[in-house]
């Protein structure tokens, strides 16, 4: 299985993708987490605490023209081997570094090198055993840029209010450009009866799942710490638990 | 007076941007609000209404077909490409991404 967390800022992607990673790898998954957001989120919510490395810098070199190219004898697996982080539960993090002072200009080698490893796994066969979960920066920039060519599903994290709503609607619009992605809608912060109807309707998708607004989230976040580590018995970890099942139709738990 | 609202996503750029425009049109100011995020949402917080904000032309697109050409002046774009929100706030959306990269 191979996802994309995709949705507007704050909406929860972060959180959603490193507890699905955190409790595929439980549930006997070689779980690789792919962080393409400039910044931070996924190794917070994975357990690694703030990390802002850049990595793949010395899986890069510069050809005759002066373009990033992967060194010989890189592939996809050898990157992920070597550059990858471990985590918790054994997932593997690839990133290509935090936004700094200067943006991202001093390791374009790494988001050059991650952009080319990203479009390799989507075709090398010595992966495939392997479950994928991709935590996307905000909005459809992206999706729209293939920044995701490994994804077969999408998760689209939508929040009940207007501006989540309608990036959700245009990452899906975008998304279905291309063919072979389901899209699932997830909603989170959750507050009132209503709003599973309400982000149904104004979205035009049914929910996979939703996730009610729940403090502990919030509060893990605040000690920099994984949800699953912070509350593994939180109603927002059973309902996490809850789209993995419903997306891979197989049983999961903390 | 020219500003720039920052920050990480969902914190409250647009929020506090459409506010505050709306909040200084209404001391008798002439406003622009100008969004340049490329997934915009300025339209919602200054209340031009969400399926409105979705569907605002964009200067963009104007580039797209040549229109900006005819409009040498920054002023000419905010008439031509611009909408009128509340309070006399006059919105541009300098883009949108509507589509996959063909290339
Ligand atoms: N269900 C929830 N209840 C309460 N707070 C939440 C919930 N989901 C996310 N949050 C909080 O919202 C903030 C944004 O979440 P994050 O995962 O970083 O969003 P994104 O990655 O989409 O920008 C974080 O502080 C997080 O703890
Ligand atoms: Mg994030």
């Amino acid at each position: 299985m191979r996802i994309a967390v995709v949705g507007k800022g704050g909406a929860g992607k972060s959180v959603v993708a490193g507890t699905m990673a955190r409790l595929l790898a439980r549930g006997g998954d070689k779980v690789l987490a792919l962080d393409s957001d400039p910044i931070p989120g996924l190794a917070i919510s994975l357990g690694l605490g703030p990390l802002d490395t850049p990595m793949l810098l010395d899986a890069v070199e510069k050809d005759d023209n002066g373009r990033w190219r992967l060194k010989k004898g890189i592939g996809a697996a050898r990157a992920v081997q070597r550059y990858s982080l471990v985590g918790p539960d054994g997932v593997r993090l690839l990133q290509f570094g935090k936004t700094t002072a200067s943006g991202l200009k001093d390791f374009m080698g790494s988001v050059n090198g991650f952009y080319q490893v990203v479009h390799r796994l989507a075709r090398d066969d010595s992966l495939s055993g392997w479950t994928i979960v991709g935590d996307l920066p905000a909005g459809p920039r992206q999706t729209a840029f293939d920044w995701v060519p490994y994804a077969d599903k999408l998760v689209l994290v939508v929040e009940p209010t207007w501006q989540s709503i309608l990036t959700a609607r245009r990452i899906a619009r975008i998304s279905r450009q291309r063919s072979g992605v389901e899209v699932v809608a997830f909603g989170n912060k959750l507050r009132e009866d209503g709003d599973t109807d309400l982000i149904e309707e104004r979205l035009g998708e049914r929910l996979g799942g939703s996730l009610p607004f729940d403090p502990l989230v919030a509060e893990a976040d605040a000690h920099g710490k994984a949800l699953i580590d912070h509350a593994p018995d939180s109603p927002a970890v059973h309902a996490i638990e809850h789209l993995i099942d419903a997306i891979s139709r197989r049983k999961v738990s903390a | 007076m020219k500003i720039a609202v920052a920050g990480k996503g969902g914190v409250g750029k647009t929020t506090i941007s459409g506010t505050l425009a709306r909040h200084l049109a209404r001391t008798g100011m002439p406003v622009i609000a100008l969004d340049c995020d490329t997934n915009p949402m300025l339209g919602v917080s200054l209340g031009v209404g969400p399926e409105e904000t979705d569907r605002l032309g964009t200067v963009r697109q104007g580039l797209d077909t040549g229109e900006v050409e005819h409009q040498p002046t920054t002023q000419g774009i905010v008439e031509t490409f611009g909408t009128d929100a509340p309070d006399g706030v006059r919105l541009v959306v300098v883009s949108r991404i509507d589509n996959i990269d063909p290339g």
